[in-house]
């Protein structure tokens, strides 16, 4: 499918060799929001969660540290910006790293917490997003292999074969598995139980807007 | 549409299939394995083998432009595998700081072993064999360098322990390992911005792998703690 059918008019291409990234009021907007979400996230605070304690009327304050509050603000603004990056890029193994990136970030956001039950499910979330990596390079690996680019403006004009529907596919099932979404979300679901709200969401937008570029670059790719 | 040229032989193209094959048996077979195993440390051991099998599918592609993707590749299998390992390190730590007066168990020294390591020999010649080791590990560099030095190493630890004096503890360790990093890396760069001055390149490249298999033994040992605790 062509850029144009997909995203709004063609602004203009910016082309870095065989990656050319292509500029779409779809895609502009997605990244313009990321980087919003981004800067909002960098500077605000932390909440408290206000925990009720049993057997007695005393409330316990569950709060961030200073240490920790930093780790996880700069590891929250670099996931906001890979997520920003995988908006716009126009090569397919870019938005593949991207994503294995923001894999990476999340499990590293929550792995400063204290409770052993948020670390329990980012240490599986780790495993199943390390898995997953599998069918994600594997698929952009495998188009590769079957049209010769990864260039999605290229792409994006070449019909279809088996071999890209298998790599597009596979695709997709590494992008569920990395963004936690799909049939591995308990995992991911119980990582925000946890104080330090602002920071947690960026966890949450990124996997969102993720999943928004994926079907976008597989509609290119296969249609 | 065929895009290979036509100087490549045939049977080079013919083995694209069957390596993508390879790769995703490689892959199921590596996570049934881990979906029978319970036990963490296998778990993590296994999900690498997983992220090889991604490695092969890349590198099954063979042209220049996968050898590029190879890297990333690995640098992002390698950084997921460290920050589930620190996850896994963090969350032990916790369960300790929770409960500092639980009596620490006897597997959460350095080398937690079932059997007795009481030999005489430990008692009294292992400091020298350990010097010998690092010595020799040292003057060989590389990654052979790296294993030798790193026996030398675990020999010293053993022979502390055995003698009833405080196995040491090395905190800085990933310190090590990120400076032979940073000289593997450098030593790269030089190999390809100056090329005559190969010779340092190699050195500062053989030397930071060798600190990168000796410091590697740390973490190995820090992980190991907590799957013994459940026996």
């Amino acid at each position: 499918m062509d850029f144009a059918t997909l995203g709004g008019n063609l602004f203009g291409t910016i082309p870095f060799g065989d990656i050319v990234l292509y500029l779409t009021p779809f895609n502009l907007f997605l990244f313009a929001i990321l980087l919003v979400f981004t800067i909002i996230i960098a500077i605000s605070n932390t909440e408290t969660q206000v925990e009720a304690t049993f057997g007695s009327l005393k409330n316990t304050n569950v709060t961030v540290g200073k240490k920790e509050f930093k780790q996880r603000r700069i590891l929250s603004i670099i996931c906001g910006i890979a997520s920003a990056g995988a908006m716009i890029t126009g090569d397919l193994f870019n938005f593949t790293l991207f994503m294995a990136l923001v894999g990476i970030l999340n499990i590293g956001i929550v792995s400063s917490v204290k409770q052993v039950s948020v670390l329990d499910s980012a240490f599986n979330y780790g495993l199943i997003a390390m898995m997953c990596s599998l069918p994600l390079f594997g698929g952009a690996a495998i188009i590769l292999a079957a049209t010769g680019t990864l260039s999605l403006s290229i792409l994006s004009s070449m019909p279809a074969s088996p071999m890209v529907i298998f790599g597009a596919v596979l695709i997709l099932l590494g992008v569920l598995g990395e963004s936690g979404v799909a049939p591995f979300f308990a995992s991911k679901a119980e990582m925000f139980r946890t104080a330090g709200s602002p920071f947690l969401v960026i966890i949450h937008l990124s996997s969102l807007f993720i999943i928004i570029r994926a079907v976008e670059i597989l509609l290119l790719v296969l249609l | 549409m065929i895009l290979v040229p036509t100087h490549v032989p045939e049977a080079f193209v013919s083995m694209y299939l069957p390596s993508i094959y390879a790769a995703l048996i490689v892959g199921f077979i590596a996570t049934m394995a881990i979906a029978s195993k319970r036990r963490e440390i296998h778990i993590l051991i296994l999900t690498d083998v997983v992220g090889f099998a991604m490695i092969m599918v890349v590198a099954a592609v063979g042209t220049d432009l996968a050898e590029a993707l190879i890297l990333p590749g690995l640098v992002v299998e390698l950084a997921e595998i460290m920050a589930i390992s620190e996850i896994l390190l963090s969350r032990e730590m916790h369960k300790i700081e929770a409960n500092p007066h639980k009596k620490l168990k006897k597997s959460d020294s350095l080398l937690p072993m079932p059997f007795d390591f009481d030999l005489e020999i430990m008692h009294t010649s292992p400091n020298f064999i350990a010097l010998l080791l690092i010595a020799y590990g040292i003057f060989l560099t590389g990654f052979t360098g790296g294993a030798v030095a790193g026996a030398g190493l675990i020999i010293y630890i053993l022979s502390r322990k055995a003698r009833g004096l405080p196995a040491i503890t090395i905190a800085g360790l990933g310190g090590v390992s990120g400076i032979s990093w940073c000289l593997w890396i450098i030593g790269f760069a030089l190999l390809f911005l100056v090329p005559g001055y190969w010779l340092i390149g190699l050195l500062l490249a053989a030397c930071g792998l060798l600190l990168k298999v000796a410091s590697k033994i740390g973490l190995i040992g820090a992980i190991m703690k907590e799957d013994i605790d459940r026996e």
